[in-house]
């Protein structure tokens, strides 16, 4: 494709994602961090769950548990910090909005990454992608890598490489690079590092003599969805540059689930978007029942359609929530706290809902009758202005709460200020 | 002629008109950018000068470009440090608003991260 003209109505792929996103979400408020080996260990401060290059050069795996760390941490000079949700769930709705303003179609993938629909020559996608990039990083505080291609898959793949080679400064734009150099990085790499080809089939595929990701690419579609699945025939045709991976309206991921969905009809009333939401809040409801979690953290979001350039809007919001949950009605009324960012009038095509910071149910009946029967005497005010005064775990709920429920036993020991949510725990700047 | 959207009633003003939009939002007024704004607290006495005082918040937009006479945050030892920028053609100099605090003195913009730039004081009074 050499004609820019036919390149530039050639829609491509740009897939964002923040670089070691925990991590780098607590350095923006505690400069200290910077240039030292940072860990951020999931709930009850278990294993490390996102690791700085400095953490992954000491040679850290990916989920090592944190009491084998703890003993060399003074000596590495490891800093671990529990997990803030709050701190990431309103950052990353930060990057998703600033985002949306480089492109009228924006998916928010997880918590730290999303797809946008873009347009241009290769010239102008660098560009763009260079733009994001330090946008993000400037606006927001966290360093973001992107990836351009023809298909999800491929701008995935792209970003992978962005990443880990610093040539690219950040933007890989897969189309520019010359295909002597992509077939290398693609017979370099497993199977296993492409995205949605689980551990489990790899063996299978390895049986087929598919080892790389160029032997995948380079694989009979119908052959695969013979012997595998129409998924990964459509792995396949991504690797080739066919885009055939659809919008997902349901994720559930290692610590988040996501439920979004576009609309036949645009909605262009708060009354819509309220149902909708309402839906999603008993939708993630029953999801989080049938998996056994509770969300401590909702996100709401909308976006206007990439079919309509003009009146573009994409509210998002982040609300934790009173305490972990997975009662439809808190979560229903947490998603409502979009509703006052919505325009009314404007075309709304999607809307969503994402819950992170999962943890297991326990408790959950007699948790459940203690939250409906005092939220309406304002317990959960009396009980934040507790909290306030004398600290988190001062006081809880009921015979599930006093420091006896799921929650109250968490253990997050290194847990970092709610720099952006809660106004007692604003990042302080020095004047001295 | 004037022609009212709602009916207007004479006398006590109907319940239903307290639907209205007219309410004050400080977020609409004092945050250009929400993706690029936060709030930070001030520690310590060196911006008296300039009205920043002790325990005061701060309102800071990261996207905006640091000119001389910005009051800025600035990372200074892996500490984030409010001072006013000074660009002079003999240098950069970051300024305490108060006698007791000395300035910092560095060659160029380059060698300083700004985190971002204050644009509003919320002092107590």
């Amino acid at each position: 494709m050499s004609n820019p003209a036919l390149m530039r109505r050639m829609p491509q792929i740009a897939h964002v994602d923040v670089n070691c996103f925990y991590a780098s979400a607590e350095r923006a408020f505690n400069p200290a961090l910077e240039g030292k080996p940072v860990i951020v260990l999931s709930n009850n401060d278990g294993c490390a769950v996102t690791r700085s290059p400095e953490a992954k050069a000491l040679g850290i795996p990916m989920g090592e548990p944190w009491f084998k760390l703890a003993p060399r941490a003074r000596e590495w000079g490891l800093i671990a910090l529990s997990s803030n949700y709050e701190l990431y769930g309103d950052i990353s709705a930060r990057v998703m909005e600033l985002l949306g303003r480089y492109s009228a179609w924006l998916e928010v993938y997880s918590i730290d990454e999303a797809f946008l629909g873009v347009k241009g020559t290769p010239t102008e996608l660098i560009t763009l992608g260079q733009t994001m990039k330090t946008a993000v990083r400037r606006n927001v505080g966290v360093p973001v890598c992107v990836g351009i291609a023809p298909t999800k898959t491929l701008a995935k793949l792209a970003n992978k490489w962005a990443k880990n080679n610093p040539a690219f400064n950040g933007v890989c734009h897969w189309d520019s690079v010359p295909l002597p150099d992509r077939e290398t990085l693609m017979r370099r790499l497993s199977v296993i590092e492409i995205w949605g080809v689980a551990t489990r089939l790899t063996k299978r595929l390895n049986a087929l003599g598919i080892h790389s990701i160029l032997d995948l690419a380079r694989a009979d579609p119908v052959t695969i969805r013979d012997r595998f699945s129409v998924v990964m025939m459509r792995t396949v045709l991504e690797l080739q540059g066919t885009p055939c991976i659809p919008m997902e309206e349901e994720r559930i991921g290692r610590d988040q689930l996501i439920f979004s969905r576009s609309f036949a009809t645009p909605i262009t009333t708060t009354t819509g978007i309220q149902q909708v939401m309402s839906v999603y809040g008993q939708q993630a409801s029953a999801r989080l029942a049938k998996h056994g979690l509770q969300a401590k953290i909702l996100t709401a979001f909308a976006a206007t359609s990439h079919y309509n350039p003009k009146d573009t809007s994409y509210p998002s919001v982040c609300v934790p929530l009173p305490m972990p949950t997975a009662d439809p009605v808190l979560l229903t009324k947490a998603a409502h706290a979009l509703l006052p960012l919505i325009h009314e009038g404007i075309k709304y095509a999607k809307a969503g809902i994402m819950v992170t910071d999962l943890r297991p149910t326990a408790n959950q009946a007699p948790l459940a009758l203690f939250v409906n029967r005092h939220e309406e005497r304002h317990v959960g005010t009396l009980l934040e202005n507790v909290t306030r005064r004398y600290g988190r775990g001062s006081i809880g709920l009921g015979h599930a709460g006093l420091r006896g429920g799921p929650d109250w036993t968490m253990k997050r020991n290194m847990l970092s200020p709610r720099y952006t949510t809660h106004w007692d725990e604003l990042p302080t700047v020095k004047a001295t | 002629m004037l022609i009212s959207p709602v009916p207007v009633a004479a006398g006590y003003p109907s319940p239903a008109q307290d639907y209205f939009d007219g309410r004050i939002d400080l977020n609409a007024h004092l945050i250009k950018d929400i993706t690029s704004t936060y709030v930070v607290r001030v520690a310590g006495e060196s911006m008296e000068g300039a009205g920043i005082s002790d325990g005061d918040e701060l309102i800071v937009n990261r996207a905006l470009e640091p000119r001389d006479g910005s009051v800025v945050v600035a990372v200074l030892d892996g500490e984030l440090t409010i001072k006013r920028l000074r660009i002079t053609s003999t240098g950069v100099v970051l300024q305490a608003e108060n006698p007791a605090y000395p300035d910092i003195r560095v060659p160029s913009l380059s060698d300083l991260v700004i985190w971002g730039v204050a644009t509003r004081c919320l002092h107590h009074v």
